[in-house]
């Protein structure tokens, strides 16, 4: 693919000046290689090597970011086909459907569900990003102010949907400081949509039908000089649209393919009245190359596995299943909250914590290094063995964090508890815990109640 | 093959064939050719004839055609003075001898009344023989054959000097969970009747099974393997050469001779050689050793009884399983840590107030006599309480493929293999050992032999592949320790002396290691006897090993092949296993160079070297520093920079080892591009970098190299370099 | 210029494996391409689902996984037959929970007769499981193998520790071979080298990559899958190319968002639809990722996961 990082670094300025935030130049240029610095951060490039520099590192799919502030995103600089070869890098946005002919409560009912739909996961928060705004009515005050109305309601992105121009023009220009997208440009308009889009600097979608009709409007598009460009091939049945979605993929990375070379937004809610079904294409489409996700709408029981499942997804492979070794803070804990043990495999951690988070009750969890085996696992290689666990526990600094000395073990390694006990000293003293990880909320509050 | 057996042989065959022959004319004469003949309830007709020949024989007017068959294999008899040094005609007379036995056993199931218990799995008072088995036991047996259940099988043909001695060996293949057929007869007597006589039960659930007092009712062994290649194997009837190659491969089976060994016992036994059966006879007949068609040798003859079960499984080249450490204490490696105070020590043996020596040798299959087990000094239990003691363990092992090389690796097994019992602790290797032995381990009866005990047990099963026989010595007497401590440090010594000459100019093989594939999905390590797996870990002899030990897995032999580029190392063998290895993603590999098609970091490695191009040099960074370093990346980004599997020109992972390789990136300039480490790192390494330095002719090329002390930043060490004068300043730019 | 879409045409092919015998047979693999990519290749048997049923009543399952077999958990024939009959199970897999020796440990015998009267009793090919006791399991299959002699089933789970035993007698007695590695491409291959070595025939192995469900390590499943099927078509590797299975349904309903209810979890949204979609979504990315066979468990999961394998291999 792109350059190597050394031979990136033949072409900067080898002075080591720092001004680009890396300590030497040698690092700034492996980070250009790996993607994850831009050139214009170095100053002192010269002209030509910028040349030679840009097209080489640009991003064969162009990352384009909807939003402001905190709410914005980014979609698209995706890299590889397959996640394992190295990681899928910005996740897919969700969006929720409203249109202008909703009426007050409907739209804000469904602003709220955008707005508060929150889970929390391992530490990690998973929410919707934006709404998509429809001209249903066909009638662009009616849009407009359905736009102003939800800019008052929300402050995430939004995706501003009309083939009319006009009332592309009005929503567009209320919203545009919110960086939204605007969609569409269709072989009809695309010559007012694409002015429009470039005198609002905001990034524009391009609707065909079918990829041919669709390259060509994406090279109109560019050739006009707009850059943050959205692609929809318009079809609406999974079967043609994963094969477009593949040849996308490929054309732009391994073709180099340009006008194919920017994310694409994806309509499950188009494409089924089932919200089940909708879920699931939504799914397939999070695995399978899609940059925006338009819904119909956010509830729970649907948002919950799917932003698992882009979390999932988009998790970096080539993190061996390990986690640090450490004190984990789960539910806020203070000085008499529980402390629980295990090791470092990722998937037990996972589960683990999740069964502590799910039980409420404040706990420090201590993860120690087993080489990312799993409890029993680790027990019968010796690594998850009384003289390896009292000194991890000693050194990992919980005994300031604490003011008790009772340390809850796995069940599966009671045999050990003793031995710990006698090699942790002091005043601790060792609690059995429970074999499965599901009867841990139920252990930990019975634990807790008693105090 | 011997004259004398060849010659016997097929005297034998033509007898046999011309009688088989005179019964089968005799029979159709009796019962007409419409006659039906047929084993009972199989689906594999004659077995031999139907897997050999592909000809279902149904009725006695199939079995001409066969008899004609046989007499165009037989060879002519050799005259006395005629030297034939050729197995192939010995092969064909055995065949021939085998195909006429499957008929003549057939006509028996014509007679009346019938000489054997058909359908029958066990025999009863009045029944011996069995006979044919039928398809329903071949295939309940058979299944313990492809699953190791039941290795193999014996064919014992006549009897045992004496009923003790038949129940003897009945019961030593039985140990070893063999199926025991018995046919023919020595002196009139089989010894199946024998066993009978003793008061054992036959049969097939005992394992041992008297098929008939004819010696061709040895066919039905026979018989059995050949269906048991055809149902297990897939092989179809007709393709002898695969029914005879799974069975050599894969049916430990052994023909074993009491008594006599007449012509036409050596007609078949010159049969079971082209299904890679071997013959082990107690009586002195010419022995057939040099290896061909069967695994090792083909007759092996005047073995004593008491050692003709172990010398048949050697020569079969059966595997013995060890399936549990027959250890009164826990035996497992969550026992590998545990620690055994003063108060809790019984007694403690080597360590360094005392001598101590772990050794392990290797010798002749014929020198070890396996699972033995010899003291030689005091027990634990002699010991006084609290008192220190000298310790030998001097493990010899044999194997048909055990090489020298792996001596060392099974010796560094010594310690994990002892230090996983509960209640020994074990420190070290060589002479540096150190162990405990806990108060609890002694109540529970824990003694010197059971250190033999160990050893034999996890030889065998973690390197069945490579030995075959283990053999522990254990002292405790001060002089005999020091008699095997001498002789240890010569070999040792040796082998130090050995591994330091091995180059890869040396060897033709390399050795790859995927196992990091895991999470690198690209990453192929080559393993060079001066370059070691990144991780340190694997060196060119563990690979080696491990390849033999485990044909299938992770590591694997690289040819080298026809040199690319010597100095960058690269060889067309190398990249062609890389190459499809990496999931085509590597096309070339260079071993000794770091700006040229590196190798892969996987993410394991022990440190990372990387160019400073300005410095001109490079420097490197262990995995415990923690400290930003003159290349601007800390240890951790440059490991997320350069890991997974990439080949990342300017940065490689590798083994501390190898910065003292002489091939050190010898393609870049080698080890003079040294210009900055980590202090802890060159204080670690400082033997090995000041003979380094000696060796380039710097010798205080050692001072020359910065760490984080001297300089932080690459323009710092520039000026570290200018100010000592580094060699690096002078040599050509590395980009 | 008009695009030429880039396609991929591949060395390798997977092996069909056929389970069942006689007109109760379903084929597995046999692709050329990756998993929905009809545009590159050929896919003569599209990904099969099958339903679970277990040899006792299960204690803690999801109310919303209970309610379609409400009325059969005590009688795994009428478990099995209701599975295919009302809810049209491609295969039934038969989980011999029971056989576990630190449950109830019931013996080898009792449960393979009981895998003989379930496959006797359907019109679909069978599934036999154990209890997942490596050593039990290689016990259990080889007696199922042998009572059921012939009938061409798929008999697991082969590991490292027991694939001898399962393997030998599914040789023996005719019947295809469920293998269990865990979660390693190179492992996988391992195993599939060492059956092949024991003389199970290539074509009568499935292989189960360890599967994690949404949330819970699909993420790991999913990759080393692809990585399988990527090594089986584009390199051509032979001891690769053999269809995958994965028993997912275990997994996805012993997660806590497949049986959490609204109350303990306010902010989880409807709990019997959450169920189904977390099962649904586990088997969506796994035909994503290449699977053959599913082992699923709720009717409507198995409903939705068709109705996407249709449209995205049939355009339905
Ligand atoms: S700003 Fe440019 S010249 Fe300065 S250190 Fe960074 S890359 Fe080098
Ligand atoms: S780093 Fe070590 S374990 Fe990993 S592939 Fe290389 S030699 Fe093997």
């Amino acid at each position: 693919m792109g350059l190597t990082g050394i031979q990136i670094y033949k072409l900067l300025p080898k002075t080591n000046c720092k001004e680009c935030g890396e300590p030497t130049c040698l690092a700034f240029a492996m980070k250009l290689a790996a993607g994850k610095a831009e050139l214009a951060k170095c100053p002192y490039v010269s002209d030509e090597a910028k040349e030679q520099l840009s097209e080489a590192s640009a991003p064969p799919i162009r990352g384009i970011t909807l939003g402001t502030g905190e709410n914005a995103f980014k979609i698209g600089e995706e890299v590889v086909l397959y996640r394992h070869e190295k990681t899928f890098v910005n996740q897919p946005g969700y969006g929720i459907l409203i249109t202008d002919t909703m009426d007050d409560t409907e739209v804000e009912a469904k602003i709220k569900r955008l707005n508060e739909m929150f889970f929390e996961r391992v530490g990690l928060t998973l929410t919707a990003d934006f709404a998509a705004l429809k001209n249903e009515s066909g009638d662009p005050s009616k849009f407009e102010s359905l736009t102003q109305k939800v800019m008052g309601l929300t402050q995430k992105a939004l995706v501003l949907i009309s083939e009319n121009v006009d009332a592309l023009s009005a929503a567009g220009k209320v919203a545009k400081d919110r960086r939204p997208l605007l969609y569409a440009a269709t072989k009809e308009n695309a010559d007012q949509v694409g002015a429009l889009a470039k005198e609002l600097g905001v990034p524009v979608a391009a609707k065909a039908n079918g990829l041919d009709e669709l390259i060509e409007l994406s090279e109109k598009l560019t050739s006009i000089g707009l850059k943050d460009i959205v692609l929809d091939p318009g079809n609406r049945k999974l079967k043609d649209l994963y094969a477009d979605l593949h040849f996308h993929r490929r054309a732009a990375l391994k073709d180099k393919f340009k006008p194919l070379g920017f994310p694409f937004i994806t309509f499950p809610n188009e494409m089924t009245d089932d919200p089940m079904k909708e879920a699931l294409y939504a799914a397939i489409f999070v695995a399978k190359y899609a940059g925006l996700i338009v819904l119909s709408d956010l509830d729970a029981h649907r948002m919950l596995p799917l932003t698992v499942q882009r979390l999932n997804i988009y998790t970096d492979p080539q993190r061996p299943m390990i986690m640090e070794q450490g004190i984990y803070e789960i539910n806020k804990p203070d000085k008499s909250s529980p402390v629980l043990l295990t090791t470092n495999f990722a998937l037990t951690y996972f589960i683990v914590s999740a069964e502590i988070e799910a039980s409420r009750v404040p706990s420090w969890l201590l993860v120690m290094d087993t080489e990312g085996l799993s409890v029993l696992t680790a027990w019968s290689a010796g690594k998850f063995v009384a003289d390896a666990i009292a000194p991890f526990v000693k050194k990992s600094g919980i005994e300031e964090k604490v003011d008790h000395r009772n340390i809850i073990i796995p069940g599966y390694v009671a045999q050990i508890s003793g031995e710990l006990e006698e090699e942790l000293g002091g005043d601790w003293k060792v609690v059995l815990g429970t074999r499965e990880a599901s009867d841990i909320p139920a252990f930990l509050r019975t634990y807790a109640s008693k105090g | 093959m011997s004259r004398i057996i060849l010659t016997a042989a097929i005297r034998g065959s033509h007898a046999i064939v011309n009688r088989v022959a005179k019964k089968v004319e005799e029979a159709i004469e009796k019962f007409g050719p419409d006659q039906k003949v047929e084993l009972p309830n199989t689906g594999y007709y004659l077995p031999i004839i139907w897997g050999i020949l592909g000809i279902p024989v149904t009725k006695l007017g199939d079995m001409p055609r066969v008899v004609e068959y046989c007499k165009n294999l037989l060879p002519p008899i050799p005259d006395e003075k005629n030297w034939l040094p050729y197995l192939g005609p010995g092969l064909d007379a055995g065949m021939a001898t085998l195909l006429s036995y499957d008929m003549e056993e057939a006509l028996k199931y014509l007679e009346d009344p019938l000489p054997y218990l058909p359908l029958a799995e066990d025999c009863d008072d009045e029944h011996l023989w069995l006979g044919a088995a039928d398809d329903r036991i071949m295939r309940k047996r058979g299944v313990e054959f492809v699953d190791g259940t039941a290795p193999g099988f014996a064919a014992i043909v006549g009897a045992a000097p004496d009923n003790e001695t038949a129940v003897k060996i009945a019961k030593e293949l039985q140990e070893k969970n063999l199926y025991v057929f018995m046919a023919s007869d020595h002196n009139g007597v089989n010894m199946a009747e024998q066993l009978k006589e003793e008061g054992v039960q036959l049969g097939w659930t005992t394992r041992l099974v008297p098929f008939g007092k004819d010696t061709s009712a040895a066919i039905h062994a026979m018989g059995f393997a050949t269906r048991v290649a055809m149902a297990f194997g897939g092989v179809k009837p007709g393709d002898y050469v695969k029914i005879l190659r799974y069975n050599k491969n894969r049916v430990f089976a052994f023909v074993m001779a009491l008594g006599h060994v007449t012509d036409e016992w050596y007609a078949a036994a010159a049969g079971c050689i082209n299904w890679g059966f071997p013959t082990i006879a107690d009586s002195n007949i010419p022995q057939i050793l040099p290896t061909g068609v069967c695994t090792y040798e083909h007759v092996v003859s005047n073995v004593p009884h008491d050692q003709i079960v172990s010398k048949a499984i050697e020569v079969r080249g059966l595997k013995i399983q060890v399936a549990k450490v027959p250890v009164p204490v826990s035996y497992g490696p969550a026992f590998e840590g545990e620690r055994i105070g003063k108060d809790a020590m019984h007694v403690e043996l080597a360590g360094p107030k005392a001598m101590g020596v772990e050794f392990c040798t290797s010798a002749p299959l014929d020198e070890v006599q396996d699972g033995k087990i010899e003291l030689v000094g005091p027990d634990f239990k002699d010991m006084e309480e609290g008192s220190r003691h000298s310790l030998g363990i001097l493990v010899t092992v044999a194997g048909r493929k055990m090489q020298e090389d792996f001596e060392p690796i099974l010796e560094r097994q010594i310690h994990h293999f002892l230090n996983w019992a509960e209640g020994v602790l074990h420190i070290g290797q060589r002479d540096i050992i150190w162990l405990r032995i806990s108060k609890k381990a002694m109540e529970k009866g824990f003694s010197a032999i059971h250190f033999g005990k160990i050893l034999h047990a996890r030889f065998h099963s973690e390197f069945n592949n490579i030995v075959d026989k283990i053999q522990v010595n254990i002292y405790t007497e001060e002089d005999k320790v020091k008699l095997l401590l001498d002789k240890a440090r010569t070999v040792w010594k040796e082998r130090d002396e050995r591994l330091a000459g091995l180059t890869d100019d040396a060897v033709d093989t390399f050795y790859s290691c995927t196992l990091c594939q895991s999470f690198a999905p690209n990453h192929v390590c080559i393993i060079t006897p001066e370059r070691p797996g990144l991780c340190g870990a694997y060196n060119w002899l563990d690979g080696k090993a491990a390849y033999e030990i485990n044909p299938t897995g992770p590591n694997q032999p690289v040819k080298k092949g026809e040199v690319v580029d010597e100095k960058l190392g690269k060889w067309k063998g190398v990249d062609e296993f890389v190459y499809p290895t990496s999931h085509n993603t590597i096309q070339s590999f260079s071993a000794y160079s770091i700006m040229n098609d590196p190798m892969t970091s996987c993410g394991c490695f022990e440190c990372i070297t990387v160019v400073l191009p300005m410095a001109n040099g490079v420097m490197i960074v262990d995995r415990d520093s923690t400290c930003m370093t003159p290349c601007g990346m800390t240890f951790s980004t440059l490991a997320g920079t350069v890991g997974g599997g990439l080949q990342t020109p300017g940065f490689i992972g590798m083994s501390k080892f190898y910065i003292g390789s002489k091939k050190f990136i010898s393609a870049d300039g080698g080890f003079k591009r040294i210009v900055w480490m980590p202090k802890a790192l060159k204080e670690q390494l400082k033997d090995m970098l000041v003979k380094r330095s000696e060796e380039i002719g710097i010798p205080d090329f050692y001072d020359k190299i910065a760490t984080e002390e001297d300089a932080t930043t690459e323009e710092e060490v520039i000026e570290f370099m200018n100010k000592v004068g580094h060699p690096a300043l002078e040599m050509e730019p590395m980009m | 210029m008009a695009f030429t879409p880039p396609l991929e045409k591949y060395a390798g092919k997977i092996r069909e494996v056929v389970i069942g015998k006689g007109d109760k047979v379903v084929k597995l693999g046999g692709h050329n391409a990756m998993p929905g990519c009809i545009f590159d290749g050929d896919f003569p048997n599209l990904p099969k689902i099958a339903l679970e049923v277990f040899d006792s009543a299960p204690e803690d399952w999801a109310p919303e996984a209970i309610k379609p077999y409400e009325d059969v958990v005590n009688d795994p024939v009428a478990w099995a037959k209701k599975a295919v009959d009302v809810y049209n199970a491609e295969l039934v897999c038969l989980h011999l929970k029971s056989t576990d020796p630190n449950g109830e440990n019931v013996g080898a015998d009792e449960a393979a007769q009981l895998a003989k009267k379930v496959s006797d009793s359907i019109s679909v090919p069978l599934i036999v499981l154990g209890s997942g006791n490596a050593e039990k399991d290689g016990e259990v299959a080889a007696k199922v193998c042998e009572v059921c002699a012939g009938q061409n089933l798929l008999v697991g789970l082969a590991v490292e520790d027991n694939y001898k035993k399962i393997g030998a007698a599914a040789i023996g007695y005719g019947h295809c071979v469920a293998a269990q590695s865990p979660i390693d491409v190179n492992l996988a291959k391992q195993l599939n080298i060492l059956l092949d070595n024991l003389g199970v025939p290539l074509d009568k192995i499935v292989m189960e990559p360890s599967t994690g469900a949404l949330g819970y390590g699909i993420e790991y499943t999913y990759s080393v899958m692809e990585r399988i099927e990527l090594a089986a078509l584009s390199q051509n590797d032979d001891k690769m190319q053999l269809p995958i299975m994965n028993i997912m349904a275990v997994e996805t309903w012993k997660t806590r968002e497949a049986k959490l209810d609204v109350d303990a979890e306010p902010t989880f949204g409807d709990l019997s639809k959450r169920g189904i979609l977390w099962e649904a979504m586990t088997a969506v990315d796994l035909i994503l990722s290449g699977t053959s066979l599913l082992i699923m468990r709720h009717p409507e999961a198995v409903r939705l996961t068709k109705e996407i394998i249709e449209e995205l291999y049939l355009g339905k």
